[in-house]
C-alpha cells in the first residue's frame, strides 16, 4: 500500500537536493515566527499563518488580490512548484498549503517531517533572506470546495454526515476551554460538535521525526473511526490549523476526495449563539 | 477606589527594556527577541529532580518550565526550562527574567500585566503569540506567590 498521491509529499533529502531549482519555491510556515529569522533552508521565504496569511481586519484569509500580490513578491508563477515546511510537526505548512489550494494553486507539497526532521539530520539553516524576480501572478476563484462554513456545519449534523475533531481529548470533551495561555483562542463553551468523532491529529505523525505514519496506519486510523472514503468529511480544530494537517491526511495521503476544512473550528462553534453541543 | 495604575508598578530594570524595545526597528525588534532567546540560561542542574516530576502541559502549548528561588535579601531568581522549538518564549521569559529577577514578590505581584502593551512588539510579531507574556508572567506571579512566606 502506498500513499494516493505521493506527488503531494516530498522528502528533506529531495529539497536538499534542489534548493537552487527555479522551477520550485519552498515557504516556511511555523507556530514560532522567529524561528525562520533564528535559520531556515536557503532560498525559503517565510509566511506568518497570522499576519501573512490573514485578512487584517476581516476573521478571513487574506483577499485573492493579496494572495496575488503575495506570490507575485515571492516570484512564484502559476507553474512554479510550491513545498512547505515548518515546526510543531507541519501544522503550519499544511494550514498555508490548504490556503495556495483554495486560492487555485495545485502544485503544492509537504516537506514530510518539517523542521524537525531536516535539524534532525542537521542539514543547513541560513540566515539570509532572498529576494526573487517579481512575477505577475493570477489566483483562481476561491475553491469553497475544501472549505467549511458554519451554515455547512448545521447541514452536515442534520445530515449526519462524519465529521472529525482533532483536538486533545480535553479539548473534545469539554474539560478544556482553550490552551493555557492562548485565551484569546478560546471559547465561552467547551465540548464538540454533535456527531464529530475525536481522532486527535497527532496520531497520523511519528512523534520522533514528525514524518507522517505509513499508509497502512493511517487508513487503520480513520476507518477504525466510521472514516472512510465515501464520506463527506469535515475536520475541525480550534482555529483550523491542526485540522489542515488532518485535512491533508484524508485528502492526499489517503485520497478521500472529499474533505472540507472547517476554519472557524471551535472558536466560532463554541462561541456560536444557538449552535447544539455535545458533552 | 484606587485606579489599578496607581497602585502597580513596573521595575525600573524591567521598564528600561520595555523603553529600549519602543525605540527599535521592526528587524532590530527580531533580533533583540532572538538574543534574548539565545541567552536564556539552561535549567541549573540542581532543578533536575523536581523538573522531573512535572508534568507536560499537553499538545500545542509550548511546555514552560519555571522555578523561582528566594535569595537571603527576600528577592526571588527565575529559572527556565524552554524547548528551543519555541524562541518566541524563550525570548519572553528571558526578558521578563532579566527584568525582575532580584525583586520581591510583592515588586513581582504588582507588575501590570499589560506592562508590554508600550514596547510595540505587534510590528515583529504575532499578537497572539506576545501574549504568551501574559501566561510567563501569571506563571511568575505564582511562583511569587508561593514563596512569599517561605
Amino acid at each position: 500500500m502506498s500513499y494516493a498521491h505521493p506527488e503531494y509529499l516530498v522528502e528533506t533529502e529531495w529539497v536538499a537536493n534542489h534548493l537552487t531549482d527555479p522551477t520550485i519555491r519552498i515557504i516556511e510556515s511555523d507556530e514560532d515566527a522567529l524561528l525562520y529569522a533564528m535559520g531556515h533552508i536557503e532560498g525559503a521565504v517565510q509566511v506568518d499563518w497570522f499576519s501573512t496569511l490573514q485578512h487584517p481586519l476581516r476573521r478571513d484569509f487574506m483577499t485573492r488580490e493579496q494572495f496575488e500580490e503575495m506570490c507575485s513578491k515571492f516570484g512564484i508563477t502559476n507553474n512554479t512548484i510550491v513545498i512547505f515546511y515548518g515546526d510543531k510537526s507541519n501544522w503550519f505548512a499544511c494550514y498555508a498549503l490548504w490556503l495556495f489550494q483554495y486560492y487555485g494553486h495545485n502544485n503544492v507539497k509537504i516537506m514530510n517531517g518539517g523542521r524537525i526532521k531536516w535539524e534532525q539530520e542537521k542539514r543547513p539553516l541560513v540566515k539570509d533572506v532572498p529576494s526573487y524576480a517579481r512575477t505577475t501572478y493570477r489566483a483562481k476563484e476561491a475553491d469553497k470546495s475544501i472549505r467549511a462554513f458554519r451554515d455547512d456545519i448545521f447541514q452536515q449534523i442534520e445530515k449526519k454526515k462524519p465529521m472529525v475533531d482533532v483536538r486533545s481529548p480535553k479539548e473534545y470533551t469539554g474539560e478544556m476551554l482553550h490552551m493555557p495561555n492562548y485565551p484569546q483562542e478560546g471559547a465561552t463553551r467547551g465540548g464538540h460538535i454533535p456527531g464529530a468523532v475525536s481522532i486527535p491529529w497527532s496520531q497520523a505523525v511519528n512523534e520522533a521525526d514528525a514524518t507522517f505514519k505509513t499508509p497502512e496506519e493511517l487508513a487503520a486510523l480513520y476507518k477504525g473511526k466510521n472514516i472512510k472514503a465515501d464520506g463527506e468529511i469535515i475536520a475541525y480544530c480550534r482555529i483550523g490549523e491542526r485540522s489542515s494537517l488532518t485535512w491533508f491526511v484524508l485528502k492526499y495521503l489517503l485520497g478521500y476526495p472529499n474533505v472540507k476544512n472547517y476554519d472557524g473550528s471551535w472558536t466560532e462553534w463554541g462561541n456560536l449563539v444557538d449552535a447544539p453541543i455535545e458533552k | 477606589m484606587p485606579c489599578p495604575n496607581e497602585i502597580m508598578s513596573i521595575p525600573l530594570k524591567l521598564q528600561e527594556i520595555v523603553d529600549d524595545f519602543a525605540g527599535l526597528s521592526r528587524e532590530e525588534k527580531i533580533e533583540t527577541l532572538i538574543a534574548y532567546a539565545e541567552s536564556l540560561p539552561p535549567l541549573p542542574a540542581r532543578f533536575a529532580e523536581e523538573r522531573a516530576k512535572m508534568e507536560p502541559i499537553p499538545e500545542c502549548m509550548t511546555p514552560v518550565f519555571l522555578f523561582g528561588e528566594k535569595q537571603a535579601d527576600g528577592g526571588i531568581i527565575f529559572h527556565f526550562d524552554i524547548p528551543p522549538q519555541s524562541p518566541t518564549v524563550q525570548g519572553l521569559a528571558n526578558i521578563l527574567a532579566t527584568g525582575l529577577n532580584g525583586c520581591t514578590p510583592q515588586e513581582i505581584l504588582a507588575v501590570p500585566p499589560d506592562f508590554y502593551h508600550t514596547m510595540n512588539l505587534q510590528e515583529a510579531i504575532t499578537q497572539q503569540r506576545i501574549n504568551g507574556f501574559m501566561g510567563v508572567l501569571a506563571h511568575m506571579k505564582q511562583t511569587a506567590v508561593n514563596l512569599m512566606d517561605k
